[in-house]
């Protein structure tokens, strides 16, 4: 039995919005299609991981005064999730978590959080707490080649600057920045972006995209994914992308 | 004078809206704040005010202490209908005030929006104030927890009145110390349920020790993060109990406090945290032990709160739930049931539901016990669908319907027992849908 082993970053604190759902769609469309999900989670207190052990390591987002106390932690496997990236271990990064993986964090009161500076990009939240990007957003992303339409929730002070590959193209709602035209931050194995939903709740070909990555590097293969009923999703995006799309074009 | 001419107004538009047959809810009271923020000054109060604030239960608890003080002959004036910020507070006392704004009573009873405590009560005085308890709560709209406690907690700094905490929620516990000098804290518990786990089996908040940054530790949770918790580092937590709940037993629906039983026409963990509050509050007063009982026993609520019908012979139970942890409760109180049941969840994302849904995948879903058919509906009944599903409930036993009517009518095709949860803005379309099952032939 083919299995996939997949660490998850903090549960219990970066968990504020629902982001757990990403673990639960990849693990029931990897178990319809009889393949084993062994999800580890990593918390502060817990044994160090080595990163380059697991398929896919995911975070998700978290209340701001949890995720500094967490960022301290974090910081110590620096080198290690650096050495897994490049050997192509698959990172889902929410929110949050796509933050900290950047240079830094500027706070509202100008306050610096370093990030792991594993990537270029970095974060300034604005002067005004409350400004925040809120809302429903949808995204045109191209993974792997195949086109597809991207449906979440954003909900983030912090604007992220310095975006040299970005996970999709705004077609409604804000981005990485107020009024932004890109959102996220992609690599052929990572996918860093503020989208809630959860993200895969909604997006199956997001979630066939990691799958099929994961297995495709694990087992040497280019692997056709088996079809899964997918029909309260496709009912959901066409409901949603009418209204929301509908919406941008009145 | 100008205050006296205000009151004038709003008592003439209140006798227009009552002779067309409206209560108005907040709109007298928004228009007068309008004329004069500080029109809370003007009146003249001789009676306690009773406040009662949280983000699940302040309805319930407002409600059962203002109908118990009622029931010992007291007069209560209350915002019993849930217009709970500062416009609807407003309205309620221009609604029963004098046109020289006295308010004729016994007794002020307060449900006040959480993150209104501070503006309500900035230019009126409090005599009790109750907080059950802090969940997220449509993040999208109200921002983090933290955020909404710290304002309360500076908000106690400074105020030396009886404070009724639940020392079960680390949130709220940690309120006491918000003043140090005042002497009317008075914490309450429960003692750990039949359904109580060792572990978290619901979202939830507090993990960390709010004084320390320790990871609290938790002897059992009885839901979400409501529990028995210690900080191991600083001691947190360990407060002198002055109400402690006994012996639930939600299948006779009864528990006890001080050694008294209670009989209440509620079943579940959370209502007897509710009701543990309302005993607390109506001991500081002084009301005859037997009169709580009497009370209690016979206090309800017909709003969809957690409200049991009989719908052609089907018993259904309808509840509101807007957050996760409403939503976990309502499931609790299914799993807690061992009858067949089919259930209805209806989920609308209007802008007074928040937009964001993402909460749904908070609500623990797995095991569901004895559940034969799930219909969703709302405008996202696509989402809460799949939610369902991905937590491995056969997906053929799923029945989404965008249109509610529909949902309704498909439910009842069956005479299997029906569980309800809807949230904000779907309770009362939902509610009204399945009492108009109840007029068809």
């Amino acid at each position: 039995m083919k299995e996939l082993n997949i660490l998850y970053l903090y549960p219990d604190i970066l968990e504020l919005y629902g982001d757990f759902g990403n673990i639960q769609v990849l693990k029931y469309r990897l178990e319809k299609r009889a393949i084993k999900a062994n999800v580890t989670p990593y918390s502060i207190g817990n044994d160090a991981p080595n990163f380059s052990d697991y398929d896919l390591v995911f975070a998700g987002g978290g209340a701001d005064q949890e995720q500094g106390i967490l960022s301290k932690d974090l910081v110590n496997y620096k080198e290690n999730i650096k050495e897994a990236i490049n050997n192509g271990v698959f990172f889902l990064l929410i929110c949050g978590a796509y933050q900290l993986f950047g240079k830094y964090y500027k706070d509202a009161e100008g306050d610096i959080i370093p990030g792991l500076s594993i990537f270029d990009y970095y974060t300034e939240a604005l002067n005004d707490r409350k400004k925040r990007c809120i809302g429903n957003i949808v995204l045109n992303c191209n993974l792997n080649g195949k086109e597809t339409k991207v449906i979440g929730f954003e909900n983030h002070g912090g604007q992220t600057f310095d975006i040299e590959a970005p996970f999709g193209d705004v077609l409604y709602g804000n981005g990485n920045k107020f009024g932004d035209t890109k959102e996220g931050f992609f690599l052929k194995n990572v996918i860093a972006t503020y989208l809630h939903g959860p993200l895969l709740s909604k997006n199956p070909d997001v979630s066939d995209y990691i799958i099929k990555y994961c297995l495709d590097r694990k087992y040497n293969e280019d692997i056709v994914l088996e079809p899964l009923d997918d029909t309260f999703e496709n009912l959901c995006r066409k409901q949603l992308l009418d209204r929301f799309l509908k919406a941008e074009n009145n | 004078m100008r205050n006296f001419f205000i009151i004038l107004i709003m008592k003439i538009l209140h006798l227009g809206l009552k002779i067309c047959g409206k209560n108005g809810g907040n709109f007298l009271g928004k228009i007068a704040y309008k004329w004069n923020s500080k029109i809370f000054k003007y009146f003249k109060i001789n009676s306690p005010i009773i406040a009662v604030t949280a983000t699940n239960g302040k309805t319930m608890t407002n409600n059962a202490i203002g109908y118990a003080l009622k029931q010992a002959g007291k007069k209560v004036v209350s915002n019993a209908e849930g217009n709970n910020m500062e416009t609807g507070i407003l309205s309620t006392f221009l609604k029963n005030c004098t046109l020289f704004g006295k308010i004729k009573a016994d007794y002020i009873v307060l449900e006040v929006d959480e993150g209104y405590v501070p503006v309500v009560f900035k230019d009126l005085p409090l005599d009790t104030l109750v907080v059950l308890d802090f969940f997220r709560d449509q993040l999208d709209r109200n921002g983090e927890v933290e955020s909404l406690i710290l304002k309360i907690n500076e908000f106690l700094k400074t105020y030396n009145g009886n404070l009724v905490l639940n020392n079960d929620d680390p949130n709220v516990a940690r309120l006491g110390l918000a003043n140090p000098n005042n002497e009317n804290v008075y914490y309450f518990s429960v003692e750990k349920y039949e359904y109580a786990t060792k572990e978290q089996k619901e979202a939830g908040e507090g993990k960390f020790c709010p004084f320390c940054n320790t990871r609290l530790e938790y002897e059992y949770y009885q839901y979400s993060h409501i529990g028995k918790f210690k900080c191991p580092n600083c001691n947190y937590g360990d407060n002198e109990i002055y109400k402690l709940a006994t012996d639930v037993n939600l299948k006779a629906r009864t528990f006890k406090v001080d050694d008294v039983t209670y009989k209440i026409r509620f079943n579940s963990i959370y209502n007897i945290y509710n009701l543990t509050a309302v005993i607390t509050v109506l001991s500081l007063y002084n009301i005859d032990t037997n009169i709580v009982k009497e009370a209690l026993s016979k206090f309800k609520l017909d709003n969809g709160r957690l409200e049991e019908l009989n719908i052609k012979n089907v018993p259904t139970i309808i509840n509101l739930a807007k957050n996760p942890t409403g939503s976990n409760v309502s499931l609790r109180i299914l799993n807690e049931d061992d009858d067949e049941k089919e259930l209805l969840f209806v989920l609308n994302d209007n802008i007074a539901d928040g937009f964001d849904v993402s909460w749904i995948w908070d609500i623990n879903f797995d095991n569901l016990n004895n559940v034969s058919r799930i219909i969703t509906s709302g405008t996202r009944a696509y989402d809460i669908a799949i939610r369902i599903k991905t937590s491995g409930f056969d997906a053929s036993k799923i029945e989404p319907y965008l249109n509610l009517h529909e949902a309704v009518k498909n439910l009842y095709k069956t005479d299997v027992k029906k569980y309800v949860i809807a949230n904000y803005t779907s309770l009362q379309p939902t509610r009204k849908e399945i009492l108009e099952i109840n007029k068809e032939k």
